[in-house]
């Protein structure tokens, strides 16, 4: 089953720090948003295995735009 | 008590009007960035409506409260529940010890949501606010942001607690949000014909312009503007650039600040002086508006106002954060 990780803020991609085929656990970070000058964390809610990297440096993002796929197993 | 198990993107204790009599000593007031949500919140649970409450920005704020008490969540929708429950934005809520209290992320309009609570935030004041400035590191809680592990005492309410839950307010005290804020502001002091020119600031009252991803609680920066917005070709001993003078005490909160060709509205942790030209003022009872843009996803206009207005504006804000507003 395919889980998004999304953006939590509004900002810019500063960086993905997941790569596909990466096995991570819940609560790890995949991705990181500049946002009001600072860097801002998104962590996945899911274990599983990175799918697609959706989001590359310096993208505009939105609440809810998916940075990462993963593979979740049921 | 508050025991914060997730301190989200950035929670702060803020009051208002702020840290105010400082801007001489490079001491900006700070103070709740909407200060209609976080008034509105603490007239629900019988505060002034000034009293210390939770600033919380972006989201994801997850917390335990170890005592019974009462509290009002105003702001942007950030889909708050208690024990997994929903419950209800702009309404007095009896909570519990142990109840465990969870925000999401923002709605599509609104940035921040203030939670207040019956007795107030308790902090030590610091020259004369509970409110934290956190680039300066000082006042609030420890000068910072909340973070997992930290107990927020709360002050003793002299009200009723069982008379304060459930209350409500009016529909029509509930403030509307957008994505297009229209901010009122004052020409000056640093305007047309002198350092702007006329075109200029026809532009610069008729444009909707983003605000940048950069902005924060010490600056909302917008849109570039183009080079024909200055009357000068320089800031002469002020500087190379037309938006350069000489250093001079900023009128925040809500000076637009050009700075180079960027326009930047100086807010509540803003500085207090500098060397570029300030082009209007937003009015005071507007600068709630600014507080609940998004930054990288709102948009902001001027509306040209005047000091009648803004005086005006200002006495029914006041009326606005009273119970008269209780329904």
């Amino acid at each position: 089953m395919e889980k998004s990780v999304n953006a939590i803020m509004p900002g810019l991609c500063a960086r993905v720090v997941v790569n596909v085929g990466d096995k991570i656990s819940a609560g790890q970070e995949v991705a990181v948003i500049n946002c009001m000058k600072t860097e801002i964390s998104v962590k996945s809610e899911f274990a599983g295995t990175v799918s697609q990297v959706l989001s590359k440096e310096w993208d505009e993002l939105q609440v809810g735009n998916p940075m990462v796929m993963l593979e979740v197993e049921e | 008590m508050l025991k914060i198990i997730n301190g989200g993107i950035e929670v702060l204790v803020e009051d208002w009007p702020g840290r105010l009599g400082y801007l001489g000593k490079g001491m900006s007031a700070s103070g709740a960035f909407d200060n209609v949500g976080l008034g509105l919140a603490n007239v629900l649970v019988g505060n002034p409506s000034g009293e210390a409450g939770l600033e919380i920005t972006g989201g994801f704020l997850e917390a335990e409260f170890t005592g019974d008490h009462v509290i009002a969540l105003a702001g942007t929708d950030m889909q708050p529940t208690i024990n997994g429950q929903p419950v209800a934005m702009w309404t007095a809520l009896k909570v519990s010890a142990g109840d465990v209290i969870k925000f999401l992320h923002i709605a599509p309009t609104g940035f921040r949501c203030y939670l207040a609570v019956a007795g107030g935030v308790d902090v030590p004041a610091y020259l004369g606010s509970k409110s934290t400035c956190i680039f300066g590191a000082y006042g609030g809680f420890d000068g910072r942001a909340l973070k997992p592990g930290d107990e927020v005492k709360f002050g003793a309410s002299s009200a009723d607690l069982s008379a304060l839950a459930g209350r409500k307010l009016k529909a029509e005290a509930i403030p509307q949000y957008s994505n297009e804020w229209v901010l009122r502001a004052i020409p000056g002091p640093n305007t047309c014909p002198d350092y702007a020119t006329q075109e200029g600031m026809d532009l610069l009252f008729s444009r909707v312009s983003k605000i940048q991803h950069t902005s924060n609680r010490s600056a909302y920066r917008l849109e570039e503007l183009p080079a024909s917005f200055f009357a000068r070709a320089d800031g002469g001993v002020g500087g190379s650039h037309p938006s350069n003078i000489i250093d001079h005490a900023y009128a925040i909160r809500g000076a637009l600040n050009i700075c180079g060709n960027t326009p930047i509205l100086l807010v509540a942790d803003g500085p207090t002086l500098g060397g570029y030209m300030c082009a209007l003022n937003v009015i005071n009872a507007d600068l709630w508006k600014v507080g609940q843009g998004a930054p990288g996803r709102d948009y902001m206009q001027f509306q040209l106002s005047s000091q009648e207005e803004a005086i005006e504006e200002r006495k029914k804000q006041k009326q606005w954060l009273s119970e008269d507003s209780l329904a």
